[in-house]
């Protein structure tokens, strides 16, 4: 518990210094899975409440098709994506970090997302259309922001140079797509097998 | 015996006449699109009343009519395209007189499949006669005024037949005519026939696509790409300003699904369009979806708009003949409600809607395979929601809501009421039931011009409070950090 929150705590100085941040991170233990985790989480409900919550002008998703579920899915999912890749690229890349700390760097490296969207909630319930300038500016700011830590901390974790990196997070994003690809396919295939099985098995059947 | 008898008959007729129902179910469902684009359910705003056909008019079937035309004195015009005549039927919509032949110096002539008539404010009466390519000018009575041919310049190309279907007259005379084959847009002649240009072509702007394969093509393709093909229109009509309104149904399924999707307000993708005398479109298409018919569609089941017919203060309906559904309009573009469908055994459904026309109150609708006129009639439901319309326009804001909240009794799924009743309460500037009404009709921009003058209202009135939630906290961390002898925030260190 107290190490959850001394990891949740040292985010506030993370996202302010990379650098050092990254590195102390992984190096002088300052992280935990579990606090990766619950930082997860929290963003998972984040995005929820932002899409309920936020104020009536800048929200533009249909109350009706709320489902809690896909909204989990379209953190988690890209998460677990972007790690997976991250992993497979950087380990034949000569990557310093294992799964575990590319787990808990990516993970502290979206607390912007948090940290600028609760407020935001409320912020976006006092506002109107001719202020949605700031609105807008402030939910790219936290994307941005956490795209930038995303970077540094793969850089500081696998110890590569900043063109490198660079470049490594571009063949990570087309890692993504091509496990999508295989996954996809997996399915499709799954499906087939299934359908040829059950068929041979019906075919059998009905002669018996 | 006799008594058990009766009874037993008395059940019998109790079970089968108390089984009938006591009105006839409407052959179609009325329905509107909210703000997410579904379709919802709607009081009906027009039912069907009666039909006319040959065999009421008491004079041979009509064949492949192709148009309808209600003058100012209140006679309707019919293009009976198939029997190459125009049938002109009384203010009852009983009595029916047939325009055959006429009288020219050149001696007797007849139409030959005339698709579409047109009769100015002063009585003339211009008919497309479009198997003759030429348009007849008769007077009031009927008489041979003038015949206007095919038109002559040197962008017209010199093999061109002139097909005329459709056509309007200005006030000043000039004529606009829709020709079946012209892509450049609408014809205009002036009051003397002759051919002054084409107006409201739709302009045309490349794709990325088409800038690319331009880039990369020989002399000889770019030259052969010129050809792209823009709209051609079906149907025109003019309204008392002078403004045209013109309707086309060659838009594809992917611009129109991308237009919804897109809720565009420009007019490159728009299938209705109201015209200014130099041919710029003007439609206002200020509600949540542009002015397509349908928003709601299967691949290529788009609406297919084919007439347009405009009521008094600008409010429009337009025929989709995909679906038999007519949709109306108020001047911003706002879509007031849907009525009709396809069928065309029963009373108020079609088989090939044609033409639709306005007299009064009354909707008419010509049905070409049908071969009949459909009338309908306004309801309580659609009166109110009109007259809300208009007293809303006309600035008579009080009975404008009064209105809007009849409408609301029948319909709490009226977005349109919501606004308005909205709008009400922004003039007694009581924000905060404006705010609840704009959220529930869905405007977003007049929900922030309200949350505006809200928010000023509350902080205004609690300005005491809001201060001093705001400084207790702030002099209270100051003096706390005082005390402890420091200004400057401690923070954990990190090496």
């Amino acid at each position: 518990m107290i190490e959850v929150l001394n990891g949740l705590k040292y985010t506030s100085h993370l996202i302010f210094h990379p650098f050092d941040g990254f590195w102390d991170l992984k190096h002088e233990k300052r992280g935990n899975l579990k606090a990766a985790v619950v930082i997860i989480v929290l963003l998972c409900i984040t995005f929820i409440l932002r899409r309920q919550m936020t104020g009536f002008i800048f929200n533009l998703s249909d109350p009706d098709e709320l489902n809690i579920v896909n909204e989990i899915l379209s953190v988690i999912l890209p998460f677990a994506l972007w790690c997976v890749s991250n992993w497979c690229l950087t380990s034949l890349m000569e990557g310093e970090g294992s799964f575990k700390d590319i787990i808990i760097t990516s993970a502290f490296a979206l607390t912007p997302l948090i940290l600028v969207n609760v407020p935001l909630l409320f912020i976006s319930n006092a506002l109107t259309i001719h202020e949605g300038a700031f609105y807008h500016f402030f939910n790219s700011l936290a994307v941005l922001w956490a795209g930038v830590l995303l970077i540094l901390g793969t850089m500081v974790l696998h110890q590569y140079t900043l063109t490198r990196t660079l470049l490594t997070s571009i063949f990570i994003v087309v890692g993504m797509g091509v496990i999508i690809f295989i996954g996809l396919l997996f399915f499709s295939m799954l499906q087939q097998m299934f359908a040829f099985v059950y068929t041979v098995y019906l075919e059998i059947s009905l002669r018996m | 015996m006799k008594r058990k008898t009766l009874y037993i008959l008395l059940l019998i007729s109790a079970f089968v006449f108390g089984s009938l129902p006591t009105k006839a179910q409407e052959p179609f469902f009325s329905y509107t699109y909210d703000y997410w684009g579904e379709p919802v359910p709607a009081p009906h705003a027009f039912l069907p009343t009666n039909r006319i056909d040959g065999f009421t008019l008491g004079i041979d079937h009509f064949d492949n009519p192709r148009d309808l035309f209600a003058a100012d004195d209140g006679r309707l015009f019919i293009a009976d395209t198939g029997n190459n005549r125009i049938v002109v039927l009384g203010n009852d919509l009983r009595s029916a007189e047939i325009l055959k032949n006429f009288e020219t110096p050149d001696g007797t002539q007849a139409f030959y499949q005339p698709e579409g008539v047109f009769v100015t404010k002063g009585g003339d009466i211009y008919i497309a006669d479009t198997g003759n390519s030429r348009i007849i000018h008769l007077d009031n009575e009927g008489k041979y005024v003038r015949t206007i041919g095919s038109p002559k310049a040197d962008i017209i190309p010199a093999d061109f037949v002139f097909s005329p279907t459709k056509l309007a007259v200005d006030n000043a005379g000039r004529i606009y005519v829709v020709a079946s084959g012209v892509t450049q847009g609408i014809m205009m002649l002036d009051a003397y026939g002759i051919f002054r240009g084409f107006i409201g072509a739709s302009r045309v702007t490349p794709g990325v696509m088409d800038i690319f394969w331009r880039a990369v093509a020989t002399e000889a393709q770019r030259e052969r790409m010129l050809l792209f093909v823009p709209t051609e229109f079906n149907n025109i009509t003019i309204d008392d300003e002078g403004f045209l309104y013109v309707t086309t149904d060659k838009l594809s399924y992917w611009d129109i699904l991308h237009a919804v999707n897109a809720r565009s307000r420009d007019d490159r993708v728009a299938p209705v369009r109201k015209l200014n005398p130099t041919g710029v479109d003007v439609l206002r298409r200020e509600g949540f979806f542009p002015p397509v018919g349908d928003v709601y569609f299967d691949y290529m089941e788009q609406s297919q708009l084919v007439d347009v017919s405009v009521a008094d203060y600008g409010i429009y309906s337009v025929l989709d003949r995909r679906k038999g559904r007519i949709f109306t309009y108020d001047p911003d573009g706002n879509l007031l409600f849907i009525f009709g469908g396809l069928g065309g055994a029963r009373l108020g459904t079609f088989r090939n809607p044609v033409a639709i026309e306005r007299i009064g109150d009354r909707i008419l609708v010509l049905d070409s395979m049908r071969a009949s006129i459909t009338i309908f009639d306004i309801t309580e439901y659609g009166s109110l929601l009109k007259d809300a319309v208009v007293l809303h326009r006309t600035g008579d804001y009080e009975a404008s809501t009064e209105k809007w909240r009849e409408v609301l009794r029948r319909n709490s799924n009226s977005d349109l009421a919501y606004i308005g009743m909205g709008m009400a309460y922004m003039r007694k500037d009581d924000f905060s039931s404006a705010l609840e009404h704009f959220r529930l009709g869905a405007m977003r921009e007049r929900y922030s011009r309200a949350f505006q003058l809200y928010r000023r209202e509350v902080i205004g009135r609690n300005f005491g409070i809001i201060a001093l939630l705001l400084l207790v906290p702030l002099v209270t961390f100051v003096l706390i950090r005082r005390r402890n002898g420091k200004l400057t925030g401690k923070r954990p260190q990190y090496d």
